[in-house]
């Protein structure tokens, strides 16, 4: 029986439209951003090169000295990024508050804004480039030198000081800068990199990352509306009382619908992400690297499955409490907070839902937070388990009670 | 117009109003997802283009959610009353809390102290809200499905923040760049959406 539910589920999603815009939209998405990387272009480093990208630092000297960089143009601009719950809040402080903000910015380099100012305009002139005055991203190579004899305590005192002026979710909390700062790697650390990626990660499960990680933004909301759509079709089609009254039981019809679901929804993943994979495996192949094959499949459900699966299970879960379309609301503000509150682009996984990896390679980073995905991963897992299960005794509540277990007649 | 202010009210009563509860908790709930003091005109256009904008599409997508019950559409279909004299006390009303709300927003930052032209950029969020919410409305509309209207509209706004360029004169977030002129096109857009998603429903309803 479950079977036969299992496949007139996937022959009812095939009919929706709403399944239709989620393929269509993954795929123009995934490949407008995937054909933005110049990724193919892999090269080994060679010495000699003026860059070889960029790594994250622990030194102290170097994390005081870029957090004071991106300080000096938060104030400049009196635009300060923070992440309260998870949202973008840009905060202007008043005029005392900046004042203050000044004073903090001149105790730890010595010099006043406008001397900040001028030299950094100065650094920049003497490259050609203009002046980042209102960049609203921190200045790639710029460094404010601190006061001669500034501890790291008191700079950690004085950023305690701008957090409470500007308030929660700042790239001036201790978190942020001391696993935010990036620095030019050398060209030992680009060869160790770059070996790690064609050794490790054997290039293709890289790529897959980063494939992952632009699928995972959109992963993160698209799924809703097919979850809802679903759940509310028998109420339009005036079809539960009819299924209510059918001898499967609730955990079977649940059960096969939202794995029907699932495996439609992640079947144009694993097929996109097959596809792309390809030209990588040939990059491969012409740096003498047996590529993985599998990376597609492997990196994906560890990835992408977990999230899709909650996603899909929230959305059940929340539309049969309710009846209504309330999931849309909370999943879509959920998804953009997560997406918004990630700390950094690579990493930092923590109980993100949307987890970011904005980048081919640092295999040796990945390597050592490996366990955190692990960890977040199965966490999601585990929700979504719940949240099925949840779902099934809902369903089995209301065909107890022949209809809503919230409210009555409530249309949608 | 008696008749026109019931069916209103019986709207607002069985299926609106969850909906001006979830704009009024946005609003409320605003402080703590962005800032009002002492913004500049970028600053002020973001919170207008990139958080109130969700009120267009909160408002204008669920006007035909009555109409998903098969009975009540075909009740509808069956009176002689058009169908556009049943949607457009509905519109109004969504239009006149929109309106509602981006006065508060505007009275916000106007009241944080910002620097900022409050009349270009009340105005162009006008514009550009409108069109916003109008898609999720046509799409409403022509599928008979607030889900997939919802859908279309959320997609549009997210595919705007990094693929504005492809959308030409009808990119969302223009103001944020420094760009007032669009608004003709936003609400050329608005009008054309709406206008588009009405007829189609008078069509449906003749079939």
């Amino acid at each position: 029986m479950f079977y036969v539910l299992f496949c007139k589920e996937c022959k009812q999603t095939v009919k929706s439209l709403v399944y239709y815009i989620y393929v269509v939209v993954f795929v123009l998405f995934i490949t407008s951003q995937m054909s933005s990387e110049g990724s193919l272009k892999l090269q080994e480093p060679q010495p000699g090169q003026s860059y070889y990208g960029e790594a994250v630092t622990k030194d102290q000297t170097l994390i005081m000295e870029k957090t004071l960089a991106n300080l000096m143009q938060d104030i400049s601009r009196n635009l300060f990024a923070t992440y309260p719950l998870g949202f973008y809040k840009g905060v202007a402080l008043t005029a005392p508050e900046k004042e203050q903000a000044q004073e903090i910015l001149e105790r730890c380099t010595g010099k006043s804004l406008e001397m900040l100012e001028a030299e950094r305009n100065r650094y920049f002139g003497q490259y050609g480039q203009p002046t980042p005055k209102d960049a609203a991203t921190p200045l790639p190579d710029y460094k404010v030198p601190v006061r001669e004899g500034l501890s790291y305590g008191e700079f950690e005192a004085s950023m305690k000081e701008i957090c409470s002026l500007v308030g929660k979710g700042s790239s001036y909390e201790k978190s942020s800068y001391e696993n935010k700062t990036y620095v030019p790697m050398t060209y030992e650390q680009a060869k160790a990199e770059f070996d790690a990626l064609c050794h490790q990660d054997r290039i293709t499960n890289a790529f897959m990352r980063l494939f992952c990680d632009y699928a995972g933004i959109i992963l993160a909301v698209l799924p809703i509306f097919v979850g809802v759509s679903r759940m509310l079709r028998d109420r339009r089609a005036k079809a539960q009382q009819v299924l209510f009254s059918k001898p499967a039981p609730a955990a079977a019809i649940i059960l096969s619908r939202y794995l029907a679901n699932l495996a439609m929804l992640f079947f144009p993943v694993i097929l996109t992400a097959f596809l792309l994979q390809q030209p990588y495996l040939y990059k491969a192949q012409t740096l003498g690297v047996r590529g993985d094959a599998l990376a597609f499949f492997k990196v994906c459900c560890l990835w992408l499955l977990p999230e899709i699966m909650t996603v899909l299970a929230l959305s059940f879960l929340l539309t049969e409490l309710t009846d209504t379309i309330l999931a849309v609301f909370v999943q879509v503000a959920w998804g953009i907070g997560s997406l918004f509150g990630a700390e950094t682009l690579v990493g930092s996984f923590g109980l993100h839902l949307v987890t970011r990896w904005n980048t081919l390679g640092q295999s040796t980073l990945y390597a050592a937070l490996e366990k955190d995905l692990w960890r977040n991963k199965s966490y999601y897992v585990l929700l979504a388990v719940l949240c099925v299960a949840l779902t099934v005794a809902v369903y089995d509540k209301k065909r107890g009670r022949g209809g809503s277990i919230l409210w009555k007649n409530m249309q949608n | 117009m008696e008749k026109y202010a019931k069916l209103t009210a019986g709207f607002i009563k069985r299926q609106y109003y969850p909906h001006l509860l979830l704009v009024l908790l946005f609003v409320t709930a605003s402080g703590g997802f962005v800032s009002f003091k002492g913004l500049s005109e970028t600053q002020a256009s973001k919170v207008m283009e990139m958080y109130a904008a969700f009120t267009g599409i909160l408002l204008f997508t669920p006007l035909f959610m009555p109409e998903q019950d098969g009975q009540i559409w075909d009740l509808e279909r069956s009176k002689a009353t058009p169908m556009w004299k049943l949607y457009l006390p509905r519109f109004l009303l969504a239009f006149l809390v929109f309106v509602l709300v981006l006065s508060a927003f505007l009275g916000f930052m106007v009241k944080g102290g910002g620097s900022f032209d409050a009349f270009s950029l009340f105005w162009g969020a006008c514009c550009e809200i409108l069109f916003l919410g109008s898609i999720g409305f046509c799409a409403s509309a022509v599928t008979n499905q607030a889900v997939i209207g919802y859908m279309l509209s959320v997609i549009y706004y997210a595919a705007n923040i990094g693929g504005g360029k492809y959308f030409g004169n009808f990119a969302l977030f223009q103001m944020m760049r420094g760009e007032y002129g669009t608004w003709p096109y936003w609400i050329l857009g608005a009008t054309a959406l709406f206008t588009l998603g009405v007829a189609v429903r008078e069509r449906m309803a003749l079939r």
